[in-house]
């Protein structure tokens, strides 16, 4: 599974398939946490399966469930959880232009979750235009039936399965932060990159920290384009000092 | 799930498919009326920067170990640093996450019996 532009045979499904393997290790315990937290907060087993078919976005299941048992309004229910999803308007646009105009791509846009877009973001560009659809289309199925078989699992044998295998919780979600390292190691030989990667990397742990999870993404992502445009003013503003001093040391000579 | 219920869940699906897919179909239309140029360079620069800031985020997100304590934040630091070093040697996307996780699992396990 090279980053470099690989030769994806015949079948690019079958590639994307492969390379989302690594995003189980997080989906699963946590679509198990949310079948074990929906059926205790009152829906049957199949509502929390389609909840997690339909709506297929992790935090915002999380507070549909919690607010829906609360007895919040549903409108203001409906209101939260698409709130709390806003951050993917970007994503997207930021793929598109490695995307073909079919008319598929819209509708295979409800796989786009967080971690779907960062792996699409670095494996599309270095994939073959006529194999991206099928390597999106295998990513984005594994990941989405990984949530869903978690789901299911969590709310037959949720509560068991935590209480037999504990560890298994807490060290498989590590897969997360590794495999979003590896997507954005290769950005960090740039100076300017590595800075700016290094400070959103910082506040969005100091934000997660502190408890405000959601919020630390567009956040901590808004922080970071402050750093990398007022990094890239200071250095525009360096190198016409210095060219300013070389024309006045060349009028001089 | 009675009526109302239903309604909210199908509103927040479709609410959660439009948040993802509209923005596509404007930048795919925004990239035809700019036919001719590099469709990269025909992307407004603040989309191109948010794309790997959003992935910045989120890792920065991820390292807070779902059970925190001073063992686990050594292991989500030793994990990392291994995961870095595998992806250094191999350049690849599989085997620096499968040593991270199997460092991040080593590392939990060994305080567990220890501690």
């Amino acid at each position: 599974m090279s980053l470099d532009t690989a030769p994806t045979a015949n079948r690019p499904w079958l590639l994307g398939m492969r390379e989302a393997i690594p995003l189980l290790g997080g989906y699963v315990p946590v679509a198990i946490s949310f079948g074990l937290i929906a059926v205790q907060s009152g829906f049957s087993g199949w509502e929390a399966v389609l909840i997690s078919t339909l709506v297929y976005a992790g935090a915002s299941q999380f507070l549909f469930v919690a607010m829906v048992a609360a007895g919040a309004p549903l409108w203001f229910v409906v209101l939260m959880t698409l709130l709390i999803n806003a951050r993917h308007v970007v994503y997207g646009p930021n793929i598109a232009p490695w995307l073909s105009q079919s008319r598929w791509w819209p509708w295979l846009m409800h796989g786009l979750t967080d971690q779907i877009f960062a792996l699409s973001h670095v494996r599309l560009p270095q994939l073959r235009a006529e194999d991206r659809m099928g390597w999106y289309i295998g990513a984005s199925v594994v990941a989405w039936f990984s949530w869903i078989g978690g789901t299911a699992v969590g709310a037959i044998a949720g509560k068991e399965l935590t209480q037999r295998w504990p560890l298994l919780g807490e060290v498989m979600p590590f897969a997360l932060p590794a495999l979003f390292l590896v997507l954005l190691a290769p950005r960090f030989a740039n100076r300017l990159w590595a800075i700016t990667l290094g400070a959103t990397i910082v506040v969005a742990l100091l934000l997660a920290v502190s408890g405000m999870k959601n919020a630390a993404i567009p956040i901590a992502a808004a922080c970071g384009a402050l750093v990398y445009y007022g990094l890239g003013i200071l250095s525009g503003r360096k190198v016409s000092r210095e060219n300013m001093k070389r024309e006045g040391e060349s009028q001089n000579g | 799930m009675d009526s109302k219920l239903w309604i909210a869940l199908l509103a927040t699906t479709i609410g959660t498919l439009l948040i993802r897919a509209l923005p596509l179909l404007w930048m795919q239309r925004h990239l035809v009326r700019k036919q001719g140029s590099n469709s990269l360079d025909a992307m407004p620069t603040w989309l191109t920067v948010l794309g790997p800031l959003m992935i910045a985020a989120m890792f920065g997100v991820s390292l807070v170990p779902s059970a925190v304590s001073t063992a686990a934040w050594w292991a989500t630091g030793i994990g990392v640093l291994s995961t870095y070093l595998v992806w250094k040697r191999t350049n690849s996307l599989g085997w620096p996450v499968f040593a991270g996780v199997a460092v991040y699992g080593g590392v939990i396990l060994l305080a567990n019996t220890v501690l």
